[in-house]
């Protein structure tokens, strides 16, 4: 398993190791923005969702390990497709707590493109239609 | 305005291509299947291939290459397209990623979003979700046009085989599209025809046949195949719209 240690709020796990666990493959490599060799997992509380095309966004604030607040931005499907799954633009409010995982932009490392994301209620939400 | 897709795009392309791949082949799924209606293929339907068509079908119709003309080898040449992860924002040429062009027929099979037909006595409309394209499919028993002018979607008229099968024919195109997410080309001249089988009430399989004199040695053929989702209702996506900042966050 890969360290990938920014700050203590992140975890590292191989996107490889996560996508054999969960039966799915990379057959392709679309997203040559993101680094999908790498997953990192963030806490924090959510600033805002952004419920648009063509992609929904999640920003929120998780503290770094010197205790300071940072800002971070996430990219889920599109609003559509959300909305197939059970989301509508209420679904995350600001101030919820959130586990976000996800392969960070490889030039902006705090913006990522979610794989995962457990909500307030502590379940992980659906983030693609049937 | 336009760039800011790229991102979009790719990441939904392959959101579906690992999804999809995690599913089971949709003939498996037909388990006590209820019989497709006669000639109505009204409803919702998303594209679902079977798993050993995940390597290629998202990007493209057929695991081999087509065999194309000189013209469009040297025209494939110059395609950059963003699924291999080789070309990104900065470096594709892909024209739907790029200039939010319509993304034409038949590329837009490649969209992962849902299609609906709605069926008129005169004509069959296909409303596909992907940035509101729309055919209109005459049925009346109008001729082709011997001189179409040049659509993004094309001209399209379709005749019922039989029962369970609608027969759409479409010439008239702009050559500004792809005929894949891969780049290879078309002219003007290529005429696509899709042969929609519904299998049964939920399954529906499309034969496409795509010539054109111009780009292709021989008839490029596959089959994808569609899963009927009557829950789902279309909604809106556009190509154009914000997008998350990359390089001045964090600064």
């Amino acid at each position: 398993m890969k360290r990938f240690s920014r700050t203590p709020a992140i975890l590292a796990i191989s996107a490889a190791a996560l996508f054999t666990a969960s039966g799915l493959a990379l057959a392709h490599h679309g997203a040559a923005a993101f680094d999908t060799d790498k997953m990192v997992t963030v806490k924090g509380a959510v600033t805002e969702l952004v419920y648009t095309n063509p992609h929904v966004q999640v920003h929120w604030e998780a503290k770094n390990e010197q205790g300071v607040s940072e800002k971070w931005q996430g990219e889920l499907t599109a609003p559509n497709k959300l909305t197939r799954a059970g989301w509508n633009k209420n679904t995350l409010k600001p101030g919820d707590q959130i586990t976000v995982s996800g392969n960070p932009n490889k030039n902006s490392p705090h913006t990522l493109w979610i794989r995962k994301l457990v909500g307030p209620e502590g379940n992980s939400l659906p983030l693609f239609e049937d | 305005m336009a760039r800011t897709l790229t991102l979009a795009t790719a990441v939904t392309w392959l959101v579906w291509a690992t999804s999809i791949s995690a599913q089971a082949p949709a003939s498996s799924a037909a388990s006590a299947a209820a019989a497709a209606p006669k000639r109505d293929l009204t409803g919702v339907w998303m594209i679902r291939n079977p798993a050993g068509m995940r390597g290629y079908a998202g990007a493209t119709f057929t695991k081999e290459e087509p065999e194309m003309t000189p013209w469009a080898i040297a025209k494939y040449k110059e395609a950059k397209n963003t699924n291999g992860g080789q070309y990104d924002l900065e470096t594709t040429n892909d024209p739907v990623v790029t200039k939010c062009y319509p993304p034409g027929t038949p590329r837009v099979y490649f969209h992962p979003y849902p299609f609906e037909f709605i069926q008129t006595p005169k004509y069959v409309l296909m409303l596909y979700e992907y940035d509101h394209a729309i055919r209109r499919i005459y049925t009346d028993g109008r001729p082709l046009p011997p001189d179409p002018d040049l659509t993004w979607m094309g001209t399209s008229v379709g005749r019922w085989e039989n029962d369970t099968t609608f027969v759409v024919d479409t010439v008239g195109f702009n050559e500004k599209t792809w005929i894949d997410r891969l780049g290879h080309p078309h002219s003007s001249e290529m005429h696509v025809t899709e042969r929609f089988r519904r299998t049964d009430r939920d399954h529906l399989q499309i034969d496409f046949i795509i010539t054109d004199p111009k780009a292709l040695v021989k008839p490029w053929t596959s089959t994808f195949y569609a899963e009927l989702r009557p829950q789902w209702e279309l909604g809106e996506i556009s190509c154009s719209g914000d997008y998350l900042e990359f390089k001045t966050f964090e600064k």
